[in-house]
């Protein structure tokens, strides 16, 4: 911390003594002020909220009545007494599960598809893309009528002469509705980043199984999946740590039903917190989301010396 | 599977890549279809696919409704300025956790990921708090500030760092032996090569903002000052019913000029993002 | 390093929450802000009007209106009131009416009221303000009291061969069994049926305005007990599950039908809606009519809306007094035309009719005038958002065609019984 005590400089504190200013310290300087902005930035906006979210998780507010009373780890016991909480996590798990795997096996396939080379392969690639630029609560809006039970979708299978399902309102069906809507709006980003790490692979490598008879699962198999797989791994931490975060295509589609199985665990401390004036146990919520959140990327990190066969 | 496909088999690409399409085109369709469509044919079953009366009114209602050109100037002026803001504190950042060797480097770049980890429903009570002791409450401010320093760009600030660490250090340690300071390599020389991960914050960012729609609802109060997610769910009747068609026309409104801007700009889009060195 | 930091951070942490408590002084300058979930212009033009007029008598008060979405209406005014921003005066749904009465978030308003010259307390019906009263105290004023009606599309229904509701009131057949039948004929006949306005399969608090017909409740009295499980609620409940699924008298769960676009036979909704039915083009033949007689016999309900003045308002009494002005006789008269009066001296054809343009003396007098006096508000309860959420959840599984209601009514009771 040496620069900071010294802002005048050494640079001419005589030639035999090594300057004060050594290549090293003026770095470090730099980096400091580099990170500066940020680090602030990150202190106020991040960290204090994080600490008042924790403080308030040891109290009980009532917002209405202006009641904020100390009442130690109680909201945390209270964790274990809640009915709802075990078919919280069901829901989340369920969600974040099938969306991460929906998500980047489509991504895959899209990649795969759009790395062919083809006339007008742009076109696609663009069109792909394009829903994830449509303001997100304007593509759940229309979701929500095209799932109607007199939908669109409904309307296009009557087509073929099915029935479709009540999709946003039966509970088998709610949850999967949830998580292709969401999936349809971001695989493309999922989808650029694959195309751009398929485009990294050695065309010699799919060149020499060829000539060695490798069918073309098999080459997908040992060569592609083995040489993306560092980007498989971020992209997975990405999107899985995206997934606990969903909100307001809950709030638009199913508002966490039927009963509570599309109730994320971000629905429902939303509800705890701004719905029934639970702030203190909704801030409990909070920090339970933030500590799932911490250890599955920090799990999925440990992971990667055995899932990443590749890493430059 | 990288080299030229047999016409059978191209056949079969585009017929797979069609029918893949339809989800994610028909929805886009469909909103600027019904917008322009009386809202008693939106809920009509079957729905149609091309409208077959047009009502024009819906647009000029938009603009009489809300105050939706200013709402619309509010969401592009904010969205400006918080991605330029975070394409350079973000660049600083990532190029110093990246490059520069000071005590800590490690520590802090660990604090700062931790904002990646907090979802904004968790810490926007704080937030609404700190924000209110300053007088910022029902101004944009919380708008831009959060998202340059805080937890949304962090996310920028990873990218950067990924992709200096991509880039090869020998051009900056000539510079060093010609006894350039650090802030100049940066800015003359790092930055240029960049541009391909600094496009690519920069879109995410400018989405992020544009579309921002949790935080608009619980800072802002005024119509006035309203962004364009929070505008579009203000199109109700007087107990509180959408008006559909209303509603449509105005989010077709704010997804259009994006969507074109997009189509013109894709190519530099999806490169800069293919390029953000997430590849690890 | 980190324990200086953590110091800062600390002191800051510290700092924020006074701050945010201690923000307004009071100037000569008085802004009151008032939160409302109306965007609607006229009613904006109205509200202006008469802040205009307060502010003639009272040049130092400015008054705005703030409209926020009414999705979230409730959830956007904790939050302000969280963040320490509470407005001055608000509107509050009946819902939620309970918890911001007990709660002691409101400022009572009685001795203000009372001492305002031509306020005439006693003019508004105890009725009306029952729920918005706490030990003989009035937290807050009910601005719209309105009754729930059946608006009838008499196209749909003659073109469907049924006999209109009209004929069978003069017959005294108006009843559940025969509203339904009328409504599955139009469903056969290729439109919609009945549709309980706003429902959705969500706000499953509308349905009193068809369950009171059985004389069911949602819970006792005392708000104590689940009556969920009561035979009452359980045959109205059966009766609405055979009407949907069997009869297909009503959409289903997810059938997005519009009364107002001329898609349906009838919908039960407040009279206030009476300004959605279209003029010109779509127009279509309407009539309205109150709620059927169930088997417990006649009944009405009604939807209420109470204006606050919050307790941390940095100027209660100027919010008061502002409430007291803009509740006064000749205010309330202004108000009606959007917003049935809880005044008795303005129930009255007369007045009704001159404010409510599109609807005949006699639908004023049976529906609306009636209504009013005998009405019984929605259900409410303190802690509502969470038993409504609750209850919601649990009748998600009701909703399918093979349900066990009884079954379904004890899973509700179950669930709700420890929050009453």
């Amino acid at each position: 911390m040496a620069p900071a005590t010294s802002p005048t400089g050494s640079d001419h504190t005589g030639s035999r003594r090594r300057p004060f200013w050594t290549m090293e310290r003026r770095d470090a300087l730099a980096g400091y002020l580099f990170i500066a902005p940020q680090l602030i930035g990150i202190t106020i906006f991040v960290l204090i909220p994080l600490c008042l979210v924790f403080w308030f998780s040891l109290h009980e507010w009532n917002v209405l009545a202006a009641r904020f009373t100390y009442t130690g780890a109680a909201n945390y016991k209270a964790l274990l007494s809640d009915p709802g909480l075990g078919e919280v996590f069901g829901a989340t798990a369920i969600f974040s599960l099938g969306l991460v795997v929906l998500n980047m096996s489509l991504a895959l396939l899209l990649a795969v598809l759009l790395s062919q080379k083809l006339t007008g392969i742009t076109v696609f690639r663009t069109l792909f893309f394009s829903p994830v630029v449509v303001s997100l609560v304007a593509w759940t809006i229309v979701w929500s009528f095209l799932l109607q039970k007199n939908g669109g979708l409904n309307a296009i299978l009557q087509v073929f002469g099915l029935e479709g399902s009540n999709w946003l309102r039966d509970p088998t069906t709610a949850m999967i509705s949830v998580i292709v809507v969401q999936v349809f709006k971001n695989v493309g980003l999922n989808m650029i980043l694959f195309l751009a790490a398929l485009q990294g692979v050695p065309k010699e490598l799919y060149e020499a199984a060829r000539v060695d008879g490798v069918s073309p699962f098999k080459q997908f198999r040992r060569i592609t999946v083995p040489l993306i797989s560092p980007t498989i791994l971020l992209t997975s931490i990405i999107t899985i740590v995206g997934s606990l975060q969903v909100f307001a295509q809950i709030a638009v589609l199913t508002q966490g039903g039927p009963g509570m199985s599309t109730t994320v665990l971000v629905y429902y401390l939303y509800q705890q917190a701004f719905q029934f004036h639970r702030f203190g146990y909704g801030s409990t919520l909070s920090i339970v989301l933030f500590v799932i959140v911490a250890v599955l990327t920090f799990v999925q990190w440990q992971m990667r010396k055995r899932i990443v066969f590749y890493e430059r | 599977m990288n080299g030229e496909l047999s016409p059978r088999m191209k056949v079969v690409v585009y017929g797979l890549m069609s029918v893949l399409l339809i989800p994610f085109v028909f929805p886009t369709w469909w909103m600027v279809t019904s917008s322009i469509k009386p809202i008693s044919d939106i809920f009509a079953f079957p729905p149609e696919i091309v409208p077959s009366r047009l009502d024009l009114s819906t647009y000029a209602k938009v603009f009489e409704l809300q105050p939706f050109a200013q709402q619309y100037w509010n969401s592009a002026y904010i969205a400006a300025v918080v991605t330029v803001g975070t394409m350079l504190f973000s660049s600083m950042a990532g190029y110093a956790f990246a490059r520069i060797r000071f005590p800590f480097a490690n520590t802090l770049f660990m604090i700062v990921l931790l904002g990646l980890l907090i979802p904004s429903e968790v810490t926007i009570v704080p937030l609404f708090r700190i924000f209110l002791s300053w007088g910022m409450v029902n101004t944009h401010w919380p708008l831009i500030l959060v998202p340059i320093f805080g937890a949304p760009s962090v996310f920028a600030t990873f990218v950067m760092r990924q992709y200096f660490i991509a880039l090869p250090v020998e051009l900056e340690e000539a510079a060093r032996v010609d006894g350039l300071g650090r802030f100049k390599i940066f800015r003359t020389i790092a930055l240029p090569l960049a541009r391909p991960a600094l496009g690519a914050v920069g879109i995410f960012t400018f989405l992020h903002s544009w579309n921002l729609y949790l935080e608009p609802i619980v800072f802002l109060s005024s119509p006035e000052k309203f962004t364009l997610p929070q505008a579009l769910t203000q199109f109700t009747d007087a107990y509180g019913g959408a008006m559909w068609n209303i509603q449509l026309a105005a989010a077709t409104m704010t997804a259009i000029p994006v969507l074109i801007v997009f189509i013109v700009a894709q190519k530099q889009f999806i490169e800069g993002l293919a390029h953000t060195g997430l590849k690890g | 390093m980190t324990i200086a930091r953590l110091r800062t951070t600390v002191a800051i942490a510290a700092l924020a929450l006074p701050l945010a408590a201690g923000m307004a002084r009071a100037e000569d300058k008085i802004d009151l802000r008032m939160t409302i979930w109306s965007a609607n212009d006229a009613h904006l033009a109205m509200f202006k009007d008469i802040a205009d007029g307060y502010a003639k008598l009272h040049p130092n008060v400015s008054v705005t209106f703030d409209s926020l979405p009414f999705d979230n209406y409730t959830t956007t005014l904790t939050t302000q009131i969280a963040g320490g921003n509470p407005p001055d005066l608000a509107w509050i749904l009946e819902g939620t009416a309970a918890d911001f009465v007990t709660s002691g978030a409101l400022a009572p308003l009685n001795e203000a009221f009372t001492n305002t010259e031509g306020y005439d307390l006693d003019d508004v019906s105890e009725q009306a303000t029952a729920l918005w009263t706490q030990d003989g105290e009035l937290y807050a004023y009910p601005f719209s009291t309105s009754p729930f009606a059946v608006f009838v599309n008499s196209d749909l229904v003659a073109a469907a061969g049924a006999k209109s509701p009209a004929e069978l009131i003069k017959s005294g057949e108006w009843t559940w069994e025969n509203a339904v039948d009328v409504s599955a004929k139009v469903a056969k006949a290729g439109h919609a049926g009945l549709i309980v306005r706003d429902f959705n399969y969500q706000i499953w608090q509308n349905l009193a305005t068809i369950w009171r017909g059985w004389g069911a409740t949602a819970w006792s009295a005392d708000g104590k007990t689940c009556a969920f499980t009561e035979p009452a609620m359980v045959d109205a409940m059966s009766f609405i599950h055979k009407a949907i699924f069997e009869q297909k008298a009503m959409p289903g769960p997810g059938e997005n039908v519009d009364f107002f676009a001329g898609d349906a036979a009838m919908t039960i909704t407040q009279i206030s809606r009476a300004s959605l039915l279209p003029k010109g083009d779509g127009a279509f033949k309407w009539d309205l009519v109150p709620l059927p007689k169930g088997p417990a016999g006649d009944y009405a309900v009604v939807g209420q809306a109470g204006i606050g003045v919050f307790q941390n308002s940095a100027h209660p009494d100027a919010a008061i007094d502002f409430l007291a002005y803009m509740s006064n006789p000749e205010n309330s008269k202004k108000l009606a035309q959007f917003f049935p009066p809880a005044r008795k001296s303005l129930l009255n054809t007369e007045t009704l009719s001159s404010t409510n343009p599109r609807l005949s003396p006699e639908q004023i007098e049976n529906v609306v005038i009636k209504g009013i006096a005998n009405g019984k508000v929605l259900p409410g309860h303190t802690n509502f958002a969470q038993i409504q959420q609750t209850v919601r959840a649990q009748l998600d599984s009701l909703w399918r065609p093979d349900a066990d209601v009884a079954a379904v009514m004890q899973s509700v009771c179950d669930r709700v019984g420890p929050m009453l």
